[in-house]
C-alpha cells in the first residue's frame, strides 16, 4: 500500500472514529517504516481537522468527535513507541476556562473546553458563574498559559474586564494569553479590554490557539 | 458616495454604503444557504431588503395588508423583570403586565410566565400559577398561554438528580452523559405533561415551548414527545419556540419520529414540531454580534424563508434581542427592530412574529 493511501486510511479512521482501525494503521505504518511524525501529521491529524470541520457545519456533534479524538489519541499512542523521546507528542498549552462570576451559562464553555482537550490542551475547567480571583488561582497553580473566560450577558461581561485587571495585579498578564467568548462578546469588545483573543466559538478558540502555541 | 445607518450585531452604530450593504446580504444569505442546505435569497429579495436599508427613515413598516400576527413570549417579565432578565423593571403585578400587553400594546396574544421561566420549578407552585392563570383568563379577551421553558439543565446537578453533561463530556463519559439526558427527558416530558394538563383544567388558552432546544438534542426530544401527548389529551393551542436556528447535539443520537434531532435547521425542525401536533412554531436564528446586521439579517431571512415554504403550520418567527437579525443589546435598537420586522413580514413572508 502507498504512502498516500495509508494516510487517507488514517484521516478517515479518525473521522470514523474507528479506534481499532487506527491502531492496526499505526502498527501498519510502523511495519512499514514510515516516519511517525509524518504519520501524524498528513494522516491522522488531517482526519481531525476534518471531524472539526464536519462539526462546524453541524454534521457532527461532540460526543461523536469526543470517540474520534480517542481514536487519534491511541493511533499517536502506537506511533510514539517507534518516535525518539524529544519527537513524542506534547501538550500544546495549558488552559483555565471558566464562564464569569454572576453568568450560569456554560453548555458553550463546556464545548470549547472538550475541543481544547481533542485538539490536545490541558484544559482545567472552572465550571460557571466562577469569582474572578479563582482564575487567577487556578491559573497560578496549575503554571496556565492560557485563561479563557466566558460570558453571555452584557450584564457579567464586565468580569471579563477585570480579570484582565486582576491577572495584572497578580502578575500574571505577561505569562498567558488571555482568551474571550460567549454570545456577547466581540472582537471590539477584546481589543477594548486588552483581551490576547476573541473567539467566537469553540472551533474558532481551538485554531486561534493551535496558531498561537503550536 | 451615500452611507447609511445601520448596526453591528452588538448594536453599535455604522454606517454603510449600498455596495457594502449588498456584500453582507449576498454573504449572510450564502453562508445560510451553505449550512441550511438551502436556497439562498434571490435577487429581488435583495433588492427589497436593500430598500429596507437605505430608507432613511429611523424606523420602517410593511405595507397596508401585509401585517402580521404579533405572539409574545417571556411573559410580563419583559416589563417587571429586571434587566438580567430582559425586563425593564416597572413594578407592577403578572396580570397587570398581561393588561398592558393586551389593552395599550395591541398583543395578539400573550402568555402567564413566571419568573423563572421553566417548567420544572412551577411543579411545586402549580396550584398559584392555576390561580393566577384563571384570574387572567377572567380579565382578558386575547388568547392567552402559559410559556416556559424546557430547560433540562435543570434536571442535571447541582439543579436536579442527573449527571451533568457538561461536566462528563469533557471527562469522556460518553455513556453516563447520554444516559442522564435519555433520563432527564423521561422527567422533562412528565412534568410538561403535568403543567400542560392542569392549565388546561382551568381554561389556558394554549401552551407555549419557549427556547426548545436550549440544552439540546434532549430538550427538543422531551417537548416533542410532551406536545404530542398534550395534543391529544387537552384542547390546548401549542406553540413550539425554539432557542436557536440549530439543534446541538449534546447527546448526538436521540430521534423523534426516526429522524435525528441533532443538526437541524429551521426548515427541518418545523416538520417535526408539526408532526407532533403544535399548531405554532417560533424558528430562531441566532445573531452573530461580530457581523453586520445587514448579514445577519440576511442570513435570518434566508432561513425563516426556507422554512416558512415547507411549513403547513404558521410561522411566529423570533425577533427580539439577539435573534431573527436584532442586535443584541438589553433595549434592541428600534432602526433594526422594524426592518428586521418589515423583512420577516415581507421576503420571508413570516404568519406573525
Amino acid at each position: 500500500m502507498g504512502k498516500a493511501e495509508l494516510f487517507e486510511q488514517a484521516a478517515q479512521a479518525v473521522v470514523d472514529a474507528n479506534k481499532d482501525a487506527a491502531i492496526d494503521i499505526a502498527k501498519q505504518a510502523i511495519a512499514e517504516g514510515i516516519d511517525p511524525v509524518e504519520m501524524i501529521n498528513d494522516g491522522f491529524s488531517v482526519g481531525m481537522s476534518r471531524c472539526g470541520e464536519l462539526f462546524d457545519t453541524g454534521e457532527l456533534f461532540l460526543p461523536e468527535l469526543i470517540v474520534a479524538s480517542d481514536a487519534m489519541v491511541s493511533a499517536i499512542a502506537v506511533l510514539e513507541q517507534a518516535m525518539p523521546v524529544e519527537q513524542t507528542s506534547k501538550k500544546l498549552g495549558i488552559a483555565v476556562v471558566g464562564t464569569i462570576e454572576g453568568d450560569v451559562h456554560d453548555i458553550g464553555k463546556g464545548i470549547v473546553a472538550t475541543m481544547l482537550r481533542v485538539y490536545g490542551f490541558e484544559v482545567h475547567d472552572l465550571g460557571r458563574d466562577v469569582p474572578i480571583n479563582v482564575f487567577v488561582e487556578k491559573a497560578k497553580e496549575v503554571n496556565a498559559n492560557i485563561v479563557g473566560s466566558s460570558a453571555l450577558m452584557t450584564t457579567t461581561q464586565v468580569g471579563q474586564k477585570a480579570l484582565e485587571q486582576a491577572l495584572k495585579d497578580a502578575g500574571l498578564r505577561d505569562k498567558v494569553k488571555t482568551m474571550v467568548g460567549g454570545a456577547v462578546c466581540t472582537q471590539r469588545w477584546a481589543d477594548k479590554i486588552g483581551s490576547d483573543l476573541y473567539a467566537e466559538n469553540a472551533t474558532d478558540a481551538v485554531t486561534k490557539l493551535k496558531e498561537l502555541f503550536s | 458616495m451615500t452611507k447609511y445607518i445601520t448596526r453591528m450585531g452588538d448594536g453599535q452604530r455604522v454606517e454603510m454604503t449600498a455596495d457594502e450593504l449588498m456584500r453582507d446580504f449576498e454573504l449572510g444569505t450564502q453562508d445560510a444557504a451553505k449550512r441550511g442546505k438551502i436556497d439562498p435569497l434571490t435577487q429581488d429579495d435583495l433588492k427589497y431588503l436593500l430598500e429596507i436599508f437605505t430608507c432613511t427613515n429611523k424606523i420602517v413598516s410593511v405595507e397596508p395588508g401585509n401585517e402580521v400576527v404579533l405572539t409574545h413570549d417571556i411573559g410580563s417579565l419583559r416589563l417587571n423583570g429586571d434587566q438580567a432578565n430582559s425586563g425593564v423593571g416597572i413594578p407592577l403585578s403578572r396580570i397587570q403586565g398581561i393588561g398592558v400587553h393586551e389593552r395599550a400594546f395591541a398583543a395578539d396574544t400573550f402568555e402567564l410566565g413566571h419568573i423563572d421561566y421553566s417548567y420544572k420549578p412551577v411543579k411545586p407552585i402549580i396550584s398559584m400559577e392555576q390561580t393566577e392563570m384563571e384570574t387572567a383568563q377572567l380579565t382578558t379577551t386575547i388568547p392567552l398561554f402559559y410559556g416556559a421553558m424546557p430547560n433540562l439543565g435543570t434536571y442535571y446537578r447541582p439543579d436536579g438528580p442527573f449527571g451533568n453533561p457538561s461536566d462528563l463530556l469533557p471527562m469522556g463519559k460518553i455513556q453516563e452523559a447520554r444516559e442522564a439526558q435519555e433520563e432527564a427527558v423521561h422527567h422533562a416530558t412528565r412534568d410538561m405533561i403535568y403543567i400542560g394538563e392542569k392549565m388546561n383544567a382551568v381554561g389556558g388558552d394554549g401552551l407555549n415551548f419557549d427556547t426548545t432546544g436550549a440544552a439540546g438534542d434532549a430538550d427538543m426530544k422531551a417537548t416533542l414527545h410532551a406536545v404530542e401527548y398534550l395534543k391529544q389529551h387537552t384542547d390546548l393551542a401549542i406553540e413550539v419556540g425554539m432557542a436557536g436556528e440549530f439543534v446541538l447535539g449534546i447527546h448526538g443520537g436521540l430521534e423523534y419520529d426516526g429522524v435525528r434531532l441533532a443538526g437541524l435547521y429551521p426548515h427541518q425542525q418545523v416538520k417535526l414540531v408539526e408532526k407532533a401536533g403544535a399548531d405554532i412554531f417560533g424558528p430562531v436564528v441566532n445573531t452573530n454580534t461580530g457581523k453586520s446586521i445587514a448579514w445577519n439579517l440576511s442570513r435570518a431571512l434566508t432561513f425563516i424563508k426556507a422554512c416558512v415554504q415547507v411549513s403547513n403550520i404558521p410561522v411566529h418567527v423570533n425577533v427580539g434581542m439577539g435573534v431573527g437579525g436584532i442586535p443584541v443589546f438589553e433595549t434592541p435598537c428600534i432602526d433594526s427592530v422594524t426592518r428586521a420586522s418589515k423583512a420577516m413580514a415581507e421576503i420571508a413572508k413570516v404568519d406573525g412574529l
